[in-house]
């Protein structure tokens, strides 16, 4: 059977490590606070859907031992989410985006792109660091909870989480794509960002070392 | 908005499959998970005291339609059938609307008193939407089979949209 799909990185690709707090700040920058965000709403609703169908998930069973409405609730939940991180927040927060299409001869495509040029201008070191972390974070939480469903025979639940660990995975995995670029298989990143972290860790302690202040001669006095 | 609009174009090309190309280019799940969403809703079963609130079947309808359009799906290809995962989830999904349309109308049936002339009505209502779905998910995949494992091809299909109709036509409690 021929494959018939192919894989295509976007042209301006940037190869962005995956922790980036070493990229100086540009013009007109210069001037924002560190935590400042540029696009509060934007993180928020990044945040809002993914953190809401997790607790409708845990606390639904205190105020209706119903299971539709709660199901109905949480799969609407994690659609809006998927939809905005997929469509709005990767695209503004971190530059990335990744969808897939089908030519004229049905061959699937699937794309996946790093703004290069305007990625200075308009992104914060914050929203990045956000950006990542609730994209990661929640499938793990997904997972450990679908465990738990499973290990307490809760399959009926465990079917929205087998929902919400798809939804939130996909989305974890198109953006990681993005990330990674076209050379780089998923295992070889993973070993340049761990080089990074130790090259970065290294740096640091002798900058440290070189800086510290002197350490002061006068006792502590103790009561 | 954009995916509104093409969600709702094609529930329009489910209906009237003549043309091909608006479900299968830019496919979505967007219509699918809709449509499940709503047949689970309404076939729930008795409420019966000891047990949760219709819970087991409003599950089961999930994982059927999920479960049975991945398994046509994965047999489609290995017939060799040049269609990708998605598209033929997509297409699966989308022509669950004939049933769907049935299945309102079948609980339309229901609010009059039953009796084997109402029966024979759902039955009929529910037999032209399970062979309309078929026919429309055959126009849309059949192109991407070989034309002589057509057939091999079709009944999994059939199966598939059988199972939701059979699901339809046995709710009947109000």
């Amino acid at each position: 059977m021929a494959n018939n799909s192919s894989i295509m990185y976007g042209e301006d690709l940037d190869q962005v490590p995956l922790l980036d707090n070493e990229e100086p700040l540009d013009f007109g920058e210069e001037d924002l606070p560190k935590g400042r965000l540029k696009h509060p709403v934007v993180t928020t609703f990044h945040l809002l859907f993914r953190t809401a169908a997790l607790v409708v998930y845990e606390f639904c069973g205190i105020f209706s031992s119903s299971f539709i409405g709660p199901f109905i609730f949480i799969v609407v939940l994690l659609s809006l989410d998927f939809w905005t991180v997929k469509n709005i927040t990767g695209r503004l927060m971190v530059g990335l985006r990744w969808w897939n299409y089908i030519d004229d001869e049905g061959q699937s495509h699937w794309v996946f792109e790093a703004k290069k040029g305007g990625l200075q201008g308009r992104v914060t070191k914050m929203e990045v660091r956000i950006f990542w972390v609730a994209l990661v974070a929640f499938p793990v939480l997904w997972s450990i909870i679908l465990l738990i469903a499973v290990v307490f025979s809760r399959f009926q639940w465990a079917i929205i989480v087998v929902i919400a660990l798809t939804l939130t995975g996909s989305n974890l995995y198109g953006y990681v794509r993005c990330k990674l670029g076209k050379s780089d298989s998923i295992s070889q990143s993973f070993k340049n960002m761990a080089a990074g972290l130790v090259q970065r860790q290294m740096v640091s302690n002798v900058t440290s070392m070189f800086t510290r202040a002197p350490p002061t001669a006068t006792p502590s006095s103790t009561v | 908005m954009r995916d509104l609009r093409a969600v709702g174009t094609k529930f329009y090309h489910v209906l009237y499959p003549k043309e091909k190309k608006a479900l299968l280019k830019e496919w979505d799940l967007w219509g699918p998970l809709i449509l499940c969403t709503f047949i689970a809703m309404m076939v729930q079963g008795t409420q019966e005291v000891d047990k949760q609130d219709g819970g087991p079947e409003f599950a089961q309808v999930f994982v059927i339609v999920w479960l049975g359009a991945a398994v046509v799906t994965m047999n489609t290809k290995l017939l060799g059938g040049t269609i990708s995962f998605f598209q033929s989830v997509c297409v699966l999904g989308y022509c669950l609307l004939p049933s769907c349309l049935s299945l309102i109308l079948c609980r339309l049936i229901l609010i009059a008193h039953q009796n084997r002339i109402l029966f024979l009505l759902r039955f009929i209502v529910t037999c032209i939407g399970f062979a309309w779905a078929t026919f429309a998910a055959m126009v849309f995949l059949g192109d991407s089979q070989p034309s002589s494992r057509k057939s091999l091809a079709v009944y999994p299909i059939f199966l598939f949209y059988f199972i939701i109709s059979w699901l339809i036509i046995s709710h009947s409690n109000v």
